[in-house]
């Protein structure tokens, strides 16, 4: 059973979205039905994925494994393995949560061609999923390449203004990368194999070969993998100066759309990056260190900056996410197994905090149909519940301590203030933590204007509070930020053995990094 | 079996649908005028003939007939089983086609047939007269097949464009052909020229030469020709006019069916005798520069085939620059040698292309009417069905995994890779990346835009649903479980194989 929950938890969304095909047809399609249907699909998910961190044992490495043979001829040794460890745990509880909340958040927002929409939102869910548990590479990049046609309709056809722009930006910009990958992924594929006359995709089995030395990669031929797969990784977190693509896409999307491309999709960049790039080219990833963490601090900062300046929430939102995902990646660079730890437990709360910030945009959007910060003021004396949450979110999101995001920009910054292996780490750490103050200086000021001080606006006079349906859908965001900011072991604790074995790749220990600098310098 | 080595077997196949051809012909002047159904029926029967006879042939590996001018090995019988899909499936969305536009059925038919059998004689050819003979029969037949729409300048136009320039090639590739036929004479050695392939080779390997440079001559001319035949760069400037004019089946035809033909013969002469043997002295460059020629010309296909695809407004002319960029990416397999993906390639690329063709073919109406992309504005949700399948084929020419488009580059890629084309990968997946941006063009444009015009879903015809489904299910078959199809080429044998037996 266990080997086969995984493949459950993958293929449930695809077979509701199949039956989606048949679902409430006839006279007059039955919207209902196709709603419900869809929720619980991927209600049903998300309660099969619950097992995952029951049954997860921490002091093993991977685990809930199917490998099957797919394609074994010429060589290729493509199997069908999934698997989850320590690392893609929670990215896969995470995506599975927010899928439900996603559908709650719109239930009433979409009127055109409902089902397609459904169906596309349940394959999105497969995709997802299916990137985080597949251990082959060929599977990785088949899960990471058929994502992209769902998202591209979600913003396509549900998408605002100027959302065939938009789509078409997204999808080129991660192709882009993802085809580099490829080269990248058949060069890993031909080096292993001619090194161990293993062919295979399996990463795994790989990362296995690379850790007894089997396999060996010299920095020069690590120096183009790494950049290979770097590259889509990067284009996907963002970091800057790839971010382009962010918030034309985030703005236009629909907000389910929105929630999961920054809860889930920018998470595939930078999980990316610490399931290839750190424990497979450590060496490069050394090298590049200190270039991509100042890429990341400039993210950081000019994310926060250009956020500030936002008139319209969303965009402000979607900036934040450049920013945040900044520290996500300067916590994998810190090459500590805090540092590293922050930065997953940053992706998982990035994934809460700003999904449910664009589900209040969306509330708000659809009460107003504006997004522009001047329109609002003054809504917590109309709309008080719905204010409180806002305010709950808001801090979550400048890392208010006992809330989740804390947890996660702390643990960054003390590993990258503490790494020894970074250079610079002390000043890029400084640097960084005024990205903290200035995502104070954002998003309380844009809280202050929509939601402080008298209603200016005549037209916010008429608002309702949030329903039912709304309170329901944000409930478990803000149970999340405080059990996370509060008892952030229950989380921790699973990733502990994945986060050393990573670090361990890079950073084996403190002698032998001293004595790899001294040989490359004497090159 | 006499000395010369007559063997009525070993051709089978192309003595099926030739003899099919001219069964439809006849049966045409009889009946005054065939009916379309029974025309096809013909033709499909005869295809299917075909494929049988092509499987009986599966156990003489190596087997030589008619002088050694036809071989069986499994190399031919893989071509040939693609060019009778393609074909099958040309007749199939031809069948409603060929009637709604009030065309000569049984001509059509029978030149389709004629064209068949040239291509079959191209990939079972093991003697240079017996590639141009093949050629001449397959390019005849399409020359006329292009300009089939009388009444309409463009597919006049097209008609005309593609024998001028398809001429200039085959004479290219018939001097070329005239030089290495001389290159072969060896005074001491062997007294006697010859255009046997296998003939070449040993003489090449052994250095039994009249001149060197010669040879080389004769190659580049040779390469030139196939050049022309395949649409690569800088020899392509042909096929976007001929395609555009030219009967959407017949389009569709050209760019797989004798497209794939003209590889079936390339990859025959490059890759199997020119470069095939480990060379010494004056020839040991020969290897060198005939791939590096192919890795060249087949960076630049794909480029400018890509590029150019972009800035286009006709989905046939856009179909057409996709084409030579596809021709680029088989010559990425031909610059490393690898004929089994390049045969991979081939099949997906013939079934995917004649699917997309296929429904561009209903949405066009009568008179390819209905070729502009703008013409597609909005008929996504209106038109679903038609709409997904050719979203399908696109994204699948795009290379989106778990289709065919996928599977055959990354074969091609691999072996590129295996053979240390590095940089020749980069420059492929760059492209590939280039490639999304016209085919989600059209994707963009049916779902996502406002309709312009009134829009009636048109009505598809059950062949063409059949052919529709047969090409959706080849992609994802091809995509999601190629496991038996890569296992049977991984065993394949070709003349090298075969001749060391």
């Amino acid at each position: 059973m266990d080997n086969y929950l995984l493949t459950i938890i993958t293929l449930l969304p695809v077979a509701g979205a199949v039956a989606l095909v048949a679902v409430g047809r006839g006279e007059k399609p039955n919207a209902n039905a196709m709603r419900w249907t869809a929720l619980l699909t991927s209600l049903a998910t998300f309660a099969v994925s619950l097992l995952l961190p029951l049954k997860f044992n921490s002091s093993a490495g991977l685990q809930f494994e199917q490998n099957l043979p797919w394609i074994d001829a010429f060589d290729l040794g493509v199997r069908y393995h999934v698997g989850v460890d320590g690392l893609s745990l929670w990215l896969v509880v995470l995506t599975t949560f927010l899928v439900p909340i996603a559908l709650i958040s719109s239930w009433n927002s979409i009127n055109f061609r409902l089902r397609e929409y459904l169906i596309s939102m349940l394959a999105l869910e497969t995709g997802m999923i299916g990137v985080f548990v597949a251990m082959d590479m060929f599977l990785f990049y088949l899960f990471w390449e058929v994502m992209l046609v769902p998202m591209y309709f979600l913003i396509g056809v549900w998408g605002g203004e100027r959302r065939i722009y938009a789509a078409v930006k997204f999808v080129i910009y991660t192709v882009v990368g993802s085809l580099l990958m490829l080269a990248a992924i058949i060069a890993l594929y031909y080096l292993h194999g001619q090194a161990t006359n293993n062919f295979t995709f399996d990463i795994a089995t790989i990362t296995e070969s690379l850790k007894s030395h089997a396999f060996t990669l010299p920095l020069n031929e690590q120096r183009w993998l790494f950049w290979g797969f770097a590259i889509a990784f990067l284009i996907k977190v963002p970091l800057f100066p790839f971010h382009t693509w962010l918030p034309d896409a985030h703005v236009e999307a629909p907000t389910a759309g929105s929630v999961l491309l920054a809860g889930v999709l920018l998470k595939m960049g930078t999980y990316g990056l610490m399931r290839f790039n750190l424990p497979m080219f450590p060496d490069a990833s050394r090298k590049y260190a200190t270039f991509i963490c100042a890429l990341a601090v400039i993210g950081i900062i000019y994310g926060a900056l250009v956020a500030m300046v936002q008139p319209d929430l969303k965009k402000l939102v979607a900036y934040s996410s450049v920013s945040h995902l900044g520290f996500v990646v300067l916590g994998i660079f810190s090459f500590t197994d805090q540092g590293l730890q922050g930065a997953l437990y940053q992706m998982l709360n990035h994934g809460i905090s700003t999904g449910a910030l664009f589900m209040i945009v969306g509330f708000i959007y659809d009460r107003r149909h504006t997004r522009l910060i001047s329109e609002f003021g003054g809504l917590a004396n109309v709309m008080p519940v719905f204010s409180a949450l806002f305010l709950v979110v808001t801090l979550s999101s400048i890392a208010l301590p006992l809330l989740n995001g804390f947890v996660g920009e702390f643990l960054v910054l003390v590993g990258a203030f503490t790494s020894t292996t970074l250079p610079n780490a002390k000043l890029f750490t400084s640097l960084a933590a005024t990205g903290m103050i200035l995502s104070a200086v954002y998003m309380l000021w844009m809280y202050q204007r929509v939601v402080m001080g008298e209603v200016k606006n005549d037209k916010n006079r008429e608002l309702t509070d949030i329903d039912f349906r709304e309170r329901l859908a944000l409930a478990p965001m803000i149970i999340l930020i405080f059990v996370m900011g509060i008892y952030p072991a229950l989380f921790l604790s699973r990733s502990d053995r994945a986060i050393a074995d990573i670090r361990a790749r890079v950073v084996p220990s403190a002698k032998v990094v001293a004595m790899t600098e001294n040989f490359d310098n004497s090159k | 079996m006499n000395n010369i080595g007559i063997n009525y077997h070993s051709i089978l196949p192309e003595a099926i649908t030739a003899g099919v051809a001219l069964l439809i012909m006849l049966v045409d002047a009889f009946m005054r005028r065939i009916e379309r159904r029974i025309a096809g029926a013909i033709a499909l029967a005869g295809l299917t003939g075909a494929a049988a006879a092509l499987y009986t042939l599966r156990n003489q590996d190596g087997v030589t007939s008619f002088n050694s001018m036809i071989i069986v090995d499994d190399f031919r019988l893989i071509f040939a089983g693609i060019f009778l899909i393609a074909t099958f499936l040309t007749v199939l969305i031809s069948l409603r086609w060929i009637e709604d536009e009030q065309l000569p059925t049984g001509e059509y038919f029978a030149l389709l047939m004629f064209a068949t059998t040239g291509m079959l004689l191209m990939a079972s050819a093991n003697d240079l007269v017996m590639i141009f003979l093949g050629l001449e029969i397959t390019s005849i037949s399409t020359y006329v097949l292009c300009g089939f729409r009388r009444s309409d300048t463009r597919s006049n136009e097209s008609a005309v464009k593609y024998f001028i320039l398809g001429s200039f090639s085959t004479a290219f590739l018939l001097y070329g052909i005239a030089f290495i036929y001389g290159a072969t004479y060896h005074a001491a050695a062997t007294p006697v020229a010859t255009t046997n392939l296998q003939l070449i080779k040993e003489r090449v390997a052994a250095g039994h030469l009249f001149s060197p440079e010669m040879l080389f001559a004769g190659a580049a001319m040779m390469l030139v020709g196939f050049g022309f035949k395949v649409a690569s760069a800088p020899f392509h400037i042909w096929s976007p006019d001929v395609y555009e004019g030219a009967p959407t089946p017949v389009t569709a035809f050209l760019s797989t069916g004798s497209k794939a033909a003209a590889f079936a013969s390339f990859a025959r002469v490059f890759i199997l005798t020119f470069t095939a043997t480990s060379l010494t002295g004056a020839l040991s460059d020969l290897h060198s520069v005939a791939t590096n020629t192919l890795a060249v010309m087949a960076a630049l296909t794909m480029t400018i085939g890509n590029l150019v695809a972009i800035t286009q407004t006709n989905i046939k002319r856009m179909l057409a620059y996709s084409s030579i960029a596809h021709a680029g990416y088989v010559m990425v397999g031909m610059a490393a040698a690898d004929w089994k993906a390049v045969a991979f390639y081939l099949l997906s690329y013939v079934v995917i292309n004649l699917g997309a063709f296929g429904v561009i073919e209903v949405i066009a109406r009568r008179g390819d009417k209905q070729t502009e992309i703008a013409d597609y504005s909005g008929i996504g949700f209106r038109s679903l069905g038609l709409s997904a399948t050719l979203s399908l084929f696109l994204l699948s020419l795009a290379g989106i995994p778990l289709t065919a488009g996928f599977m055959g580059k990354l074969l091609v890629f691999k072996s590129a890779w295996a053979s240390g084309f590095h940089a020749l990968v980069v420059i492929a997946v760059i492209n590939s990346a280039i490639s999304w941006y016209y085919y989600l063009k059209v994707v963009v444009v049916m779902f996502f835009s406002e309709p312009q015009a009134e829009f009636k879903a048109p009505r598809v015809a059950r062949s063409l649903i059949a052919a529709l489904l047969l090409a959706i299910i080849g992609t994802l078959y091809l995509g999601v479980l190629p496991g038996r199809v890569l296992r049977a080429l991984d065993q394949a044998t070709d003349q090298l194989k075969a001749a060391r037996k």
